[in-house]
């Protein structure tokens, strides 16, 4: 009987719920559209080589894939960037550069579902191609940030990095491929106990050493780029430190600095990206809001070399940490009761004042009564009775 | 804003040492104990919370967020392969993985194995480890007692978690390779690294510091 299921990690959208999408949605346009982006929109799904030419192998096992009638493997689309860039090579090459673009869309990963996890999710995000310049990265990073404030996130996190920093120093070490392998994967994971055994075992100098075991857990402002002691020797690894600077710096200017950190752990696992990244959090929800970065690459894997920097946010998961913000605000609910009408007045007055909603007992019910009714109001709202005699 | 740290604990004999490592390094450790039936404690200063969960449940909590760190054994870690972020390695609660066969088989090598049974409480370990090697092994997963699989011809080895070796010798298995050692780890959530730095960093400092002064022993 599968007549009532649907398939694992899908989901209806009720009125609500839907509203709420939308209502993003519009948000974001008028915010992307006020910045000269313009919308695109690319097919659900895509021929396989094309989504791995762009975002690496190790994406296949999250494909949703199936055969088309000429035996050709096409993959759902998993995110937007590589068709985004397929679409620019074909489509507008010829167009004058920058080109900014921006999209709305459903993707899907055969992941496990779970809480802010779904096969089926929407993303919203814009790509900035044709401009090199750490200017670039800087308006792309302040869109992201501004489409979260502009969606009504006011307690955010965004945590920049540029991969050639971890990049630089791990070329310098001229360890095989795969030891070079496994430093990334512990570092991107965080696993901090792994990284620092493996780091012991491995041949290396020191100071490359330290450098590379201390980068997952810098993390604050542009003092912390001053801690990592075999960056000066490094060419690669110094110019990326100048690069992350000056986005900083560029940052300030656009005004969004507040919300920036420092983070040389983030290195975003897609294969695709090649200078400043960045990823955004709420401390509402355990998974991130967003992510993006520069990718001068990938254009070229489709026959137009061009640099491009961009970001996506996850719909869904901003609406999760929007839907517990809200409630939050409605979680303390107040009853005022008692006798003296005067005296009630001006408690619940005050409690409204301080943003709380607050019900006045009408029916003037006793204290035992009102704790009796709120037995069932709970089921409604979190309810605190304050009675004056 | 002054936040608070959400710690979830694992149930069980990982505690005592957990509560005197928490004692060491100066977090509260008032009222709690292995006997207490709360799950919760919460704490003013510093504004700490800690949750009782089973060694099992810990790296959810932690991956999904409802708990900031966490912690648990690698072995539950490895296992689960939740996102999470492993700060520090406690060096307590130790214990190995083992592939465990009859005694009378004794002698035998890993390529004998090859298209043999397995019966475990890890299946994730257990196919990892035997891919690696480069061998096909039916993994039978079980709940528990998984000794008793081998004598009732269930299987043909074991994969299990060990630490003194005594439950084996009693039943007559012999330990044929070991896997991987485990030890205690101070796990985090991805975001909460991020968004509660000022409070995790100097408490991660604060315990791999004390790690390193080598004050707790290995056991």
């Amino acid at each position: 009987m599968k007549k009532r299921e649907i398939p694992k990690g899908l989901r209806d959208f009720l009125p609500e719920e839907v509203k709420a999408r939308r209502n993003m949605e519009k948000k974001a346009a008028g915010l992307f559209n006020s910045y000269g982006y313009r919308e695109v929109a690319t097919p659900t799904f895509e021929y396989l080589e094309v989504i791995e030419s762009g975002a690496g192998h190790h994406i296949r096992e999250d494909l949703f894939l199936f055969m088309d009638r000429d035996g050709g493997i096409v993959s759902l689309r998993p995110e937007m960037t590589v068709s985004l860039a397929r679409l620019a090579a074909t489509h507008l090459r010829d167009e004058r550069t920058p080109q900014r673009l921006y999209y709305m869309a459903n993707m899907f990963r055969q992941v496990q579902p779970q809480k802010a996890q779904y096969r089926e999710f929407w993303q919203l995000g814009v790509e900035l191609l044709g401009a090199s310049g750490v200017w670039s990265d800087a308006e792309v990073i302040t869109v992201a940030a501004k489409s979260l404030l502009e969606l009504g996130l006011k307690d955010f996190k965004i945590s920049l990095n540029q991969i050639d920093i971890f990049n630089g120093l791990l070329e310098q070490s001229n360890l095989a491929e795969d030891e070079q392998e496994q430093i990334r994967f512990f570092v991107e994971s965080k696993d901090l106990v792994d990284l620092s055994n493996l780091l012991e075992k491995l041949p290396m100098d020191d100071q490359l050493k330290e450098s590379i075991a201390l980068l997952p857990v810098l993390h604050g402002g542009l003092e912390v780029m001053k801690r990592i002691p075999a960056a000066e020797k490094n060419r690669k690894t110094a110019e990326a430190i100048d690069d992350l600077i000056k986005v900083y710096e560029a940052l300030q200017v656009f005004g969004i600095n507040e919300h920036i950190v420092v983070d040389m752990g983030v290195l975003r696992n897609l294969d695709y990206y090649t200078g400043i990244v960045f990823e955004g959090y709420s401390p509402d929800l355990g998974y991130g809001l967003l992510g993006g970065g520069r990718y001068d690459n990938l254009l070229g894997h489709f026959g137009y070399d061009c640099p491009a920097t961009g970001f996506a946010l996850g719909m869904d998961r901003l609406a999760l940490v929007l839907q517990k913000q809200q409630s939050k605000k409605e979680e303390l609910r107040y009853i005022v009761g008692g006798t003296d009408l005067s005296k009630m007045v001006k408690e619940a007055d005050r409690l409204r004042a301080q943003g709380f909603i607050t019900e006045l007992d009408v029916e003037g019910c006793s204290r035992e009564e009102l704790q009796q009714r709120l037995a069932h109001y709970h089921a409604e709202h979190e309810y605190s009775l304050i009675f004056i005699d | 804003m002054k936040e608070r740290l959400t710690i979830a604990l694992s149930k069980g004999t990982l505690l005592e040492p957990t509560i005197d490592l928490f004692r060491q390094i100066g977090l509260p450790t008032e009222g709690l104990s292995a006997d207490s039936r709360n799950m919760v404690f919460t704490y003013d200063n510093p504004e700490v919370t800690y949750i009782m969960c089973r060694p099992t449940d810990v790296p959810t909590y932690v991956e999904q967020g409802a708990a900031d760190l966490g912690l648990v054994g690698k072995d539950i870690i490895v296992e689960q392969g939740k996102d999470v972020f492993e700060l520090v390695d406690l060096k307590y609660g130790y214990c190995r993985f083992v592939v465990a066969v009859p005694g009378e088989r004794q002698g035998i090598t890993l390529k004998d194995l090859n298209y043999k049974r397995a019966a475990t409480k890890f299946p994730v370990v257990a196919e990892q480890f035997f891919r690696s090697q480069g061998l096909q092994v039916e993994i039978i997963k079980l709940h528990g007692n998984i000794e008793l699989a081998p004598i009732m011809g269930l299987c043909d080895m074991i994969v299990d978690i060990v630490s003194t070796g005594r439950t084996l010798r009693e039943n007559n298995l012999v330990e044929l390779v070991k896997i991987m050692g485990s030890t205690t780890r101070l796990i985090g959530n991805r975001v909460s690294y991020r968004t509660k730095h000022e409070l995790i960093q100097p408490l991660v400092e604060t315990i791999q510091d004390y790690m390193k002064g080598g004050m707790l022993s290995d056991n």
